[in-house]
């Protein structure tokens, strides 16, 4: 059998805020080039766990993190790693598209600059780049100097992903990025994700279950803050292991 | 929206076995009709070949609803799926029947030639092995089919016996050929049968157990 590539190595992740623990013991291991998705009821922690994985939650000043996250044989949370380098190498897209008011081109320009790049021939070509992989580029080429306030929806949101690549991250952490977008605009979201496995690495949080039955590899399920099951997509949503996921997938929960 | 898609997964489930309710019914009256030579029996049982037709249809429909509904996982849908194969099962052993009861009719009474005791024997072995599936698809217990295999076995054993003695029978009498191939074509559907109620066990282990297993 050919051995997995591990991206990401969680080992016992707990987490508390405050005084609230909100994570119990979380390990799994993010399969590299494949799609990880996980679900859970509201609350039951996945966004929180998919913002540890390039320390989005050091923002939240009283949540206190205790783990191994093993990425490129470094640990995440050791005292001495680059937080910045960090979330270079893992991008995240969130839930609301957010893009920056500028234009289109700034949108993807900005991180490349902040991280040194100053040459307009090269940023041109990063901006080209990261428009095609999030498969924007035919739509807006004509339009790079135009506010990207003024796409639509969808469009922000792959302009969200264009921007997550343009600093040529290993993986891409997603929280729930179709859940304020309509069908078609979430279609080519789906379609733009099995694209980008071929290079990258992607985790998404997803409300939507046969979202998560149709685009991703591996899957975990989540409740109460603990890892209840986790394993290929197929196996989940077909016959899973634990009583508790069969509930949350069928429905039958509460 | 959960309590709507229970509901309705229950009514389906409950049509299945009305459906499987009435192959075995008519399986049993054409064996009825082959051990008494009762006409207006086999008459009745041809005529439930349309029923079987209503249940074949309004089955899949409302599997193909619920699925495009409620994008159904897990059990629920290895429930429905495996309902679709029963609802194609349970047809084929209404149609099998029908023909069973087709072939009574066609028989020439009083003719002098031996009749067959064995396919009797037969068809009670298939309208047991048919009741057990329907009881262990109503109850989830498997245990009522797990020797499945070995009884269709003795079925099929059955089955060759009695091509054999039919063969048998019309070397020695060409003009008994027309008669005895009604027996070669019944023992054939009732093996048939057989062969059915092994696929429903099959898929009624995926159902309860996620796992597929091969019986035949």
């Amino acid at each position: 059998m050919k051995k997995k590539k591990y991206a990401l190595e969680c080992k016992n992740l707990n987490l508390w805020y405050g005084e609230n623990q909100a994570l119990y013991d979380i390990s799994m291991k993010v399969i590299k080039n494949k799609v990880t998705a996980l679900i859970g009821p509201s609350g039951c922690g996945k966004s929180t766990l998919i913002r540890c994985f390039n320390r989005m939650n050091d923002t939240i000043d009283e949540c206190k993190v205790d783990a191994e996250l093993i990425f490129n044989n470094e640990n995440i949370y050791s005292s001495n790693a680059d937080v910045v380098k960090i979330r270079r190498k893992i991008g995240m897209v969130f839930q609301k598209p957010n893009p920056f008011p500028k234009s289109i081109y700034e949108n993807i320009a900005y991180g490349p600059r902040t991280h040194g790049e100053r040459k307009k021939e090269k940023l041109d070509k990063i901006v080209k780049k990261s428009l095609e992989a999030a498969a924007l580029w035919d739509e807006v080429k004509d339009r790079l100097q135009k506010s990207a306030m003024g796409l639509s929806g969808g469009q922000q949101q792959r302009l969200c992903i264009a921007r997550a690549l343009a600093v040529e991250p290993d993986m891409i952490l997603m929280d729930e990025p179709c859940s304020a977008l309509d069908p078609i605009a979430t279609t080519k979201i789906e379609d733009l994700i099995d694209e980008l496995k071929k290079d990258y690495t992607v985790v998404i949080v997803t409300h939507n279950m046969q979202q998560a039955a149709r685009i991703s590899d591996y899957t975990g399920f989540m409740y109460l803050g603990k890892l209840i099951e986790f394993g290929e997509t197929r196996k989940i949503f077909e016959n899973p292991d634990e009583e508790l996921t069969e509930k949350y997938i069928m429905g039958r929960f509460g | 929206m959960t309590q709507r898609f229970v509901q309705e997964l229950k009514k389906l489930k409950s049509d299945v076995l009305d459906m499987a309710n009435l192959s075995k019914e008519m399986l049993n009256e054409s064996i009825e009709a082959l051990k008494t030579q009762d006409v207006s029996v086999a008459e009745k049982v041809i005529s439930q070949r349309k029923d079987i037709r209503v249940y074949d249809n309004q089955i899949e429909d409302d599997a193909k609803r619920l699925i495009a509904l409620y994008q159904p996982v897990a059990k629920d849908l290895r429930t429905i799926i495996t309902i679709l194969k029963m609802n194609t099962y349970l047809t084929r052993i209404g149609i099998y029947s029908k023909d069973i009861s087709r072939d009574i009719k066609a028989i020439p009474k009083d003719n002098g030639f031996p009749r067959l005791k064995s396919i009797c024997l037969m068809g009670d072995l298939v309208l047991d092995m048919l009741d057990d599936v329907i009881k262990a698809y109503e109850t989830e217990d498997l245990s009522l089919i797990e020797d499945m295999g070995k009884r269709d076995d003795t079925v099929d054993d059955l089955f060759f016996t009695i091509l054999r003695e039919c063969i048998s029978y019309m070397i020695e009498n060409p003009n008994s050929i027309g008669f005895y191939t009604h027996y070669m074509l019944m023992a054939r559907y009732l093996e048939r049968c057989g062969d059915h109620v092994c696929k429903i066990s099959e898929k009624l282990n995926y159902m309860i157990t996620g796992e597929r297993i091969i019986i035949k």
